[in-house]
């Protein structure tokens, strides 16, 4: 049976993305709702736009045409929110916030984000890479397999945030285990076990920075949990102890599980394209073209996972998506665009090669990282980790192959791994 | 020409910086990006108006006279594709006009 055939009936979807087929390859499903129902309506009356021209529309007009929902619409966006912990936090997270309490909060975190600040930390991540690489490589050596999804493209991530929040390694271990369960709590069309477990998970991640934010206020430090508590004592409307850990949550979610995914990727990418690898071998120049074209190839957060609501009736494509409704853009759906990207199946840094970041020779946005006034605020600080880690991947183990296939997430929302065996190939095989 | 960031809308995304670091700057205390030159030189108008069209909130604006006011800017008979993208952002801001047809 033919994509088409399989999908001219499709009602929902959300519940198609989370369907074995697409976990295993979501993109001609994409292909068809671009096609034939690029304004797709769910059955749960969400809008889902798939074209990257609409995505990147949407996303430039959030905080106008479209806005966050407000504290009192909480339940009619999000039945559950009476009852559940993470979806309260969620509510409270920057991504929901509208102009000007969103500039305002953003602004506060923004100055440990700015490009000289990840610059500086490029040392760190650099050592941290280089130690996680060497403690793989014995086992590497020995000829056996190595799971580099935990081992390395999860660890990354972890012992970067362990950093910036000035937590001890093993407390980020043992929080970063339930941020899989919080994030498929948060999907549209999770169950009601799935919510449980996600909250449960959320409640120990709220105690633990409930408790961290008291050790700073007695001993700040140099990190990003300090500078927030400071900024929280010296004016207390400005930031309650809840908006901060909503806060540190809402940066726990969006930064670990996705950058994990698209190193992950981008070892599948070096990997399955050899001819390509020689992006990793030259310039700087070079290694961002192929980090660019990985991010675009695999967009980790496959769709927005915040309501974007219509302010007015608004027509898109021949369909009115009524005033109120919850819309949201599949981002991934946008990075395989052939109106935006030439060829969008194939593999191919040149296309970002000497461009501005996320831009494309033909001046199209990357979308990965979103657009608009939620534009990821750890954009830089995950290139970064990829810049750092790619090369030396490429010159540490260059005859890295896979040891068994990659096990995925069957998650409709995140394009994430459960596992990535890899081993060496053997010598002068 | 002339180019300015709209500090309020700013977004602090940063990317103007990456795009082009000696012309815009980040304010160390909130991430605000700055424009750290007086005038543009000829060289790098065609990478500051890329800039502009690239910023995620459209909060940079070129003013290609450097007599410059808004007037010349939106005289221009053959706008920039940075500005065809502002006025572009304008029309949705504005409710009622752009219908968000693309």
């Amino acid at each position: 049976m033919d994509v088409q055939e399989a999908t001219a009936a499709c009602r929902d979807a959300f519940a198609e993305l989370a369907s074995p087929a697409c976990i295993h390859d979501p993109y001609p499903f994409m292909r068809w709702l671009r096609e034939c129902d690029p304004v797709h309506r769910a059955a749960s009356g969400l809008i889902l736009l798939s074209r990257h021209a609409d995505i990147y529309w949407a996303l430039k007009a959030t905080g106008d045409a479209f806005r966050g929902p407000a504290p009192g619409e909480l339940a009619r966006y999000f039945p559950r929110a009476a009852t559940s912990l993470s979806l309260n936090l969620l509510a409270s997270t920057l991504a929901m916030k509208d102009p000007p309490t969103h500039t305002r909060l953003r602004r506060l975190i923004s100055r440990d984000f700015t490009m000289r600040q990840i610059d500086n930390l490029r040392p760190s991540i650099a050592r941290i890479v280089a130690a996680r690489l060497d403690g793989m490589a014995p086992a590497l050596e020995r000829g056996e397999a190595v799971d580099l999804h935990r081992e390395f493209a999860l660890a990354l991530p972890m012992l970067v945030f362990a950093e910036l929040f000035g937590m001890p390694h093993d407390d980020m271990f043992g929080l970063a285990a339930g941020i899989g369960a919080i994030l498929e709590g948060l999907s549209p069309h999770a169950s009601d076990p799935q919510l449980a477990a996600a909250d449960a998970a959320s409640a120990r991640v709220k105690a633990y920075f409930g408790g961290l934010i008291q050790r700073k206020r007695t001993d700040p430090r140099h990190d990003i949990v300090s500078m927030l508590v400071g900024a929280h004592d010296d004016d207390a409307d400005t930031l309650s102890d809840a908006e901060l850990i909503s806060m540190l949550w809402g940066m726990l979610l969006g930064g670990f599980a996705t950058t994990a995914a698209t190193i992950d990727h981008a070892v599948l990418a070096m990997l399955a394209y050899p001819e390509q690898r020689h992006w990793l071998q030259g310039d700087a120049v070079g290694v961002k073209a192929f980090v660019e074209e990985v991010l675009r190839c695999d967009a980790p957060a496959m769709f927005s996972s915040i309501p974007r609501i219509a302010q007015r009736d608004i027509e898109l494509g021949g369909v009115v998506i009524p005033k109120n409704a919850d819309v949201r853009v599949l981002i991934a759906s946008g990075n395989r665009d052939p109106d935006a990207f030439d060829d969008p199946d194939r593999f191919d840094p040149a296309r970002f090669y000497g461009t501005s970041p996320g831009m494309s020779t033909d001046g199209k946005i990357m979308l990965s990282f979103g657009h608009g006034i939620h534009f990821c605020l750890g954009a830089q600080l995950a290139r970064v980790q990829l810049a750092e880690s790619l090369p030396r991947i490429q010159a540490r183990f260059p005859t890295l192959a896979l040891a068994d296939q990659p096990i995925r997430e069957p998650s409709a929302f995140l394009r994430t791994f459960r596992a990535l065996p890899v081993r060496l190939h053997a010598q002068g095989s | 020409m002339r180019v300015v960031v709209d500090q309020d809308l700013c977004g602090t995304s940063g990317q103007c910086v990456l795009t082009l670091p000696g012309t815009f700057c980040q304010r160390e205390p909130d991430g605000v990006a700055e424009v750290c030159v007086a005038t543009v030189p000829q060289a790098l108008h065609a990478a500051v108006r890329l800039a502009a069209s690239q910023c995620p909130v459209a909060a940079i604006r070129v003013i290609e006279s450097d007599a410059g006011n808004d007037e010349h800017a939106s005289a221009d008979p053959a706008p920039s594709p940075a500005e065809a993208e502002r006025h572009a952002a304008k029309d949705q801001r504005n409710p009622g006009g752009h219908d968000g047809t693309v």
